[in-house]
């Protein structure tokens, strides 16, 4: 339920280190204690997404250890 | 998930009421895109990001305006056309800072925060109430009360003695740290006071959410079954103390107290254990020791 919430937080912290640049993809790093549920993030990525400048971006997800809950890194498209 | 809880409304408020006033305030009110542009400025220069000022005004530019202050982000800086920029930025990190913050806040008050979980109705405010009125005269308690709607737990603690502030959460699943943050200086604790957050009925998010207490405390109930640490062994782990509520009905619902145990040390080997009745007081004492110990510590 709280994906959401996450979903937006990750939108916000790309979005503040893209400053404009059209973003191809996101890479956000979960552990299998992170307590996040995969599918109901990428859902909720779409529609936090839709109508802002990160509209179209790709959500992609990278094992990780333990709790960890980061934003691994983005991909800035080649036409930016 | 969101589609079906209600947490994508993009309407949700949260509130604050106080309950001393009758006073509400909005807490949060929806940000779709994240952080205003006021917010997301101001982030890039707490940050040393790179950015762009329009200037619409004369005014001299003779100092190095490097924003050079040993936080670089060199892949942010590099990566201007096309490629891969590294992150690593926990994605909590904004409640986390908020929740330290409220830690030092609580240490430096002398005041023992105490951050109460359980499924709705296991009996968190009925614990409450009891402990409120048991140690009336010794301690001064300040509650903090999370639920999605309704003042109805804040009215029944203030009935039982305490100072409380309701927050309503609105479609929330949880509290967080800025609303802590934001209660806990309305309540005005006084040093060597408990603090005790009555967190949103719910066995799933508010494990993840650190509010800044000094421990959380799970709460069950003898007529939930024995199961419930396994079923939700990511809250058991976050918590030292589980109260198992209720024990007055244990032998009318068939309760098997051994497993109980026997559960929740399979997902939490390290939590004290503690069985009562909030409602008829037995075995009450026992929480009542252990919570004036922890006191002690602060």
């Amino acid at each position: 339920m709280h994906e959401l919430g996450m979903a937006r937080s990750i939108a916000a912290i790309v979005g503040e280190h893209a400053r404009g640049r059209r973003v191809r993809g996101v890479r956000v790093a979960i552990g299998p204690r992170a307590c996040i549920e995969r599918q109901a993030l990428a859902f909720c990525w779409d529609i936090v997404t839709e109508g802002t400048g990160l509209a179209g971006a790709t959500l992609g997800f990278v094992e990780a250890e333990g709790e960890t809950f980061t934003v691994k890194d983005y991909e800035i498209r080649e036409d930016a | 998930m969101c589609g079906i809880c209600g947490c994508a409304d993009p309407t949700n408020q949260v509130t604050m009421t106080d309950m001393a006033s009758g006073k509400t305030s909005t807490l949060r009110s929806a940000m779709p895109d994240g952080l205003s542009a006021a917010e997301a400025h101001a982030f890039a220069h707490a940050h040393g990001l790179p950015h762009d000022h329009d200037h619409d005004h004369d005014h001299a530019h003779d100092h190095d305006h490097a924003h050079d202050h040993g936080h670089p982000h060199p892949a942010a800086a590099t990566a201007q056309h096309g490629g891969t920029v590294a992150l690593e930025t926990a994605i909590l990190a904004k409640n986390d800072a908020i929740a330290e913050r409220n830690r030092g806040w609580f240490e430096g008050r002398g005041v023992l925060a105490l951050n109460f979980v359980s499924s709705p109705g296991a009996g968190k405010t009925a614990l409450l109430e009891a402990t409120i009125k048991a140690l009336a005269g010794q301690v001064v308690i300040t509650v903090i009360e999370g639920d999605q709607m309704t003042s109805n737990d804040a009215d029944r603690i203030r009935a039982a003695g305490a100072a409380a502030i309701q927050i309503n959460t609105g479609a929330g699943c949880h509290l967080e740290a800025d609303m802590v943050a934001e209660a806990a200086r309305a309540l005005d604790p006084p040093p060597g006071s408990l603090l005790l957050i009555e967190n949103v009925g719910n066995l799933v998010c508010p494990a993840m959410f650190d509010l800044g207490e000094a421990m959380k405390i799970a709460v069950i109930s003898t007529t939930e079954g024995e199961d419930k640490p396994l079923k939700y062994p990511h809250m058991f782990r976050a918590v030292q103390i589980v109260i198992i509520n209720k024990m007055d009905l244990a032998p009318h619902v068939g309760f098997d107290e051994a497993t109980c145990r026997a559960n929740i040390r399979t997902v939490n080997p390290d939590a004290e254990i503690i069985c009562l009745s909030a409602k008829t007081g037995q075995n009450l004492k026992s929480w009542l020791d252990r919570l004036m110990e922890l006191r002690g510590t602060i």
